[in-house]
């Protein structure tokens, strides 16, 4: 109890990585619905895996001495934009093969996801210095999150989280039936496109601040669990983001209490509740 | 009956990415008819019900949507398509007819809820609004697309296969919805099907994709060019 009064303390030392933390576990559910829906799961691990390549490469590139833009000499700044670069590169190339329905999605989403992981390792290699920092940044550095990183974390995710409540129907519309969608006169490639920039950002901000495998979780982990239990899409999408923000926030308070590191603590959590969910299911079906 | 013309086409090509599938296709649609598309498996029915949708565009030759009135679509498509993992409810999947004219970042006018309401009374579905759409028969599904359509507000209705792989009772009941549809909203029809035997006797117009030619029809005419098909295959 006394950890507990000292995480909810406003001037708690990690109070940064607790509320980064909620705000992955209230926004990532709400795109990771549309992961689900559009049957993208394996988007969802190759996605980050590419960030995470981006990331390197950036670092790598600042190593050298060489910049995305003059004067962008903070390594942050560097590696987020690489992130975000390669995730939108990524998605984008991924989405106009599927548009023109070149071989198999499988196939193409199992060799982005075996490249990624390939070349992150060989940035990586190459990184004369730092190789260290750059692991430690691949793997998530939740703990220490400086006030800057939490504030632009806070308006990119809030602004993303506002885009899909205000769009929602667009972007369930397009993704359900994109006949129907287009005879309502709906865009139906400018939705995609910007569902696609939201996945993009989120993925790319989200590997910077957690990494790849948390990120997975959230994404995809609170909006399957949520999908056993309710009926219909507005208690999908709000049970979803509850189930994200309580396992953020309960694998938060556990890791604090025992040592333990948060990213991997809130993927157990997530997977806790999903198992808990599903025998629950069950024990209700055999009850009737 | 009103017999301004609806939809016009002429010498209109269809296909996809260029390659065409039925060509010189001519014929239209007068307001408040009752409209056949018949034709076998594979014809091109669902590919002219798009390209009439404005969902394909037309390789060649023009589509006129009405006599200077607007045309909406209120468009029922084939159930089997709709991904199952969605976990809507019924009244969900009605309420996405409203989407064409809500606005974004604001809630569901009232309006908006009452024409949900009368659309599921219509349909005969009111009391199933809280099911799942996935939980529901084959025929309920069907009832619950109709009732989408609807809600778009609709001055032609079209509607592919409707009633395929529904029992004969279920099959029944779609089509009396659809004629009572017909009588009481005074609204277009356009039905596609494949089987003879779904085409009610009573339609305006039938319209007979054969051997990758369009030719309007009448029901006498496509049974017993369907049968010489049968005895020839």
């Amino acid at each position: 109890m006394e950890q507990l009064l000292e995480i909810l303390n406003p001037h708690f030392l990690l109070r940064n990585a607790f509320y980064a933390g909620l705000i992955v576990g209230f926004v990532c559910p709400q795109v990771g619905i549309f992961f689900v829906l559009r049957r993208m799961v394996l988007l969802g691990i190759a996605l980050p895996q590419v960030s995470n390549a981006g990331i390197a490469f950036a670092f790598l590139l600042h190593t050298l001495g060489w910049h995305f833009f003059p004067h962008m000499e903070s390594e942050k700044t560097m590696a987020l934009t690489g992130s975000v670069v390669f995730a939108l590169i990524a998605i984008f190339t991924l989405a106009i093969l599927e548009r023109k329905q070149k071989g198999f999605t499988e196939n193409r989403i199992g060799f982005t996801y075996v490249l990624a992981g390939a070349v992150s390792i060989l940035f990586v290699s190459w990184n004369p210095y730092g190789q260290t920092e750059v692991l430690s940044m691949l793997r998530g550095e939740i703990v220490s999150i400086p006030n800057f990183y939490l504030w632009s974390m806070f308006a990119i995710y809030g602004a993303i989280f506002i885009c899909i409540i205000g769009f929602h129907r667009n972007f369930v519309i397009v993704s359900y039936d994109t006949d129907m969608a287009t005879t309502l006169g709906k865009k139906v490639i400018l939705w995609d496109i910007m569902l696609y920039l939201i996945i993009g950002i989120v993925i790319s901000f989200g590997v910077m601040t957690v990494g790849p495998l948390v990120i997975f979780g959230f994404l995809l982990i609170p909006p399957i669990a949520a999908r056993m239990v309710v009926r219909g899409i507005l208690p999908f999408c709000v049970v979803s983001s509850v189930i994200g923000t309580a396992a953020s926030f309960i694998g938060f308070y556990i890791s604090y209490r025992f040592d333990l590191p948060t990213g991997p603590t809130d993927i157990a959590i997530l997977c806790i509740i999903l198992v808990l969910l599903y025998i629950g299911k069950i024990l209700i079906r055999l009850k009737r | 009956m009103n017999t301004d013309n609806c939809i016009t086409l002429e010498n209109v090509a269809i296909g996809y990415s260029g390659k065409v599938l039925l060509k010189d296709i001519n014929f239209s649609i007068n307001a408040g008819e009752f409209v056949v598309l018949f034709g076998p498996n594979g014809s091109g029915k669902t590919t002219l019900f798009k390209t009439i949708l404005r969902i394909i565009p037309p390789i060649q030759g023009t589509i006129i949507y009405g006599d200077g009135h607007p045309t909406r679509f209120g468009y029922v498509p084939q159930r089997q398509f709709l991904d199952e993992i969605y976990p809507f409810t019924a009244e969900e999947v009605v309420f996405m007819g409203t989407f064409g004219q809500a606005k974004p970042f604001c809630p569901t006018p009232k309006a908006n809820r009452d024409c949900i309401e009368q659309c599921l009374k219509d349909v005969g579905m009111l009391d199933m609004r809280r099911k799942l759409f996935s939980e529901l028969s084959g025929g309920q599904k069907q009832r619950i697309l109709i009732a989408r359509a609807l809600a778009t507000r609709p001055n032609v209705l079209l509607l592919d296969e409707p009633i395929t792989g529904v029992d004969v009772l279920a099959q029944k009941k779609i089509i009396e919805l659809i004629s009572d549809l017909h009588k009481k909203r005074q609204l277009t029809i356009m039905l596609v099907t494949h089987e003879v035997h779904h085409i009610p006797s009573w339609v305006n117009k039938i319209i007979h994709i054969h051997h990758y030619k369009v030719v309007l029809g009448s029901l006498e005419e496509i049974i017993s060019l369907s049968r010489i098909d049968e005895i020839l295959t």
